[in-house]
């Protein structure tokens, strides 16, 4: 787990991108909660089950234990008597789910679905040919090798019908998209999707322009 | 009607490879139709094929299926143009 910024201050915990998109942005999501961190916003990245420096095997994690595990660290800021928020990238949004928020902002969110989508067009170009209805098949049997990472079944049966908390606009849950990105997003900015960038660069323009929203949506709902 | 809407078309997958191969944008801007992308280009490996084909999915609001996916389509930058215009457009 890293921690950012004050100890005595608004607290925002990072839900990081799954799988390879998450390597590709952690990058981005470190940058982002420096940038909070330097306008007196606290940051927490925590180490979700089977991730990071998380002692569970991968094959092991599960959506559940993902919710579980960030509603843990969620309740210990509240514990520490500051306010918790919630910053999410892309499925990282669908780990926020059981946390008490009062308010959650996501760049790109994904549902469950389109996760287990990517997760099969990886699958499929690492020569995969086989029946993905096949691969919910039995809860707790061998688990799927995805692109040399291996992920439980009971896993992949849950992102099926996985979803972001419903979004209000502001408060509750405030989207961020991509300019590119014609879906409903309360805010568009430019910038690069480093989600899909096997080489990922760093884009300072970006953070900051992250780190800029997250603030003023602090601000407003969250301090 | 598909001939309208074709430079925009082109435009996004211009910026999809853009983004997704972190090619620079004069590269991009000097894709012509007849231009080999699979097998010429060596940021379009396998994998990064996955990632332009979900980001196409993305930003023109389209699935792909598996069974739609084939060497053709991503042969030249002109037919996966033609793929996407077909695409969104209908």
């Amino acid at each position: 787990m890293l921690r950012f910024g004050p100890d005595d201050a608004p607290t925002v915990i990072a839900a990081p991108a799954l799988f390879e998109e998450g390597n590709r942005t952690r990058a981005l999501l470190v940058d982002v909660l420096h940038r909070l961190a330097a306008r007196g916003i606290a940051g927490v990245l925590p180490d979700l089950p089977g991730t990071g420096e998380s002692l569970v095997p991968t094959a092991r994690a599960t959506v559940l234990r993902w919710r579980e595990a960030f509603e843990a660290a969620t309740e210990r800021v509240w514990r520490s008597g500051q306010v918790a928020s919630s910053v999410a990238i892309r499925g990282g949004a669908l780990l926020d789910t059981l946390a008490l928020l009062p308010a959650r902002w996501q760049l790109a969110p994904m549902r469950g679905e389109e996760v287990r989508a990517e997760l099969l067009r990886t699958m499929r170009a690492a020569g995969f040919d086989g029946d993905p209805a096949a691969l919910s098949a039995d809860g707790d049997g061998t688990p799927i090798p995805v692109a040399g990472n291996l992920i439980s079944r009971r896993l992949w049966s849950e992102l099926a019908d996985a979803l972001p908390v419903g979004q209000d606009g502001e408060c509750s849950v405030r989207i961020v998209r991509l300019a590119g990105d014609p879906r409903t997003a309360d805010a568009r900015l430019d910038g690069t999707p480093m989600w899909r960038r096997a080489e990922a660069t760093g884009d300072p323009i970006l953070a900051e322009a992250l780190a800029v929203d997250i603030a003023g949506w602090i601000a407003r709902c969250a301090a | 009607m598909l001939f309208e809407g074709t430079p925009q078309i082109e435009n996004a997958v211009r910026a999809v490879l853009r983004d997704v191969l972190g090619l620079s944008q004069d590269r991009v801007d000097a894709l012509r139709p007849e231009t080999p992308l699979f097998g010429s280009l060596p940021e379009l490996d396998s994998m990064a094929v996955a990632g332009v084909l979900t980001e196409l999915e993305d930003r023109l609001a389209i699935v792909i299926d598996d069974d739609e996916v084939s060497g053709e389509m991503l042969e030249t930058f002109g037919a996966l143009t033609t793929f996407a215009s077909t695409k969104a457009l209908t």
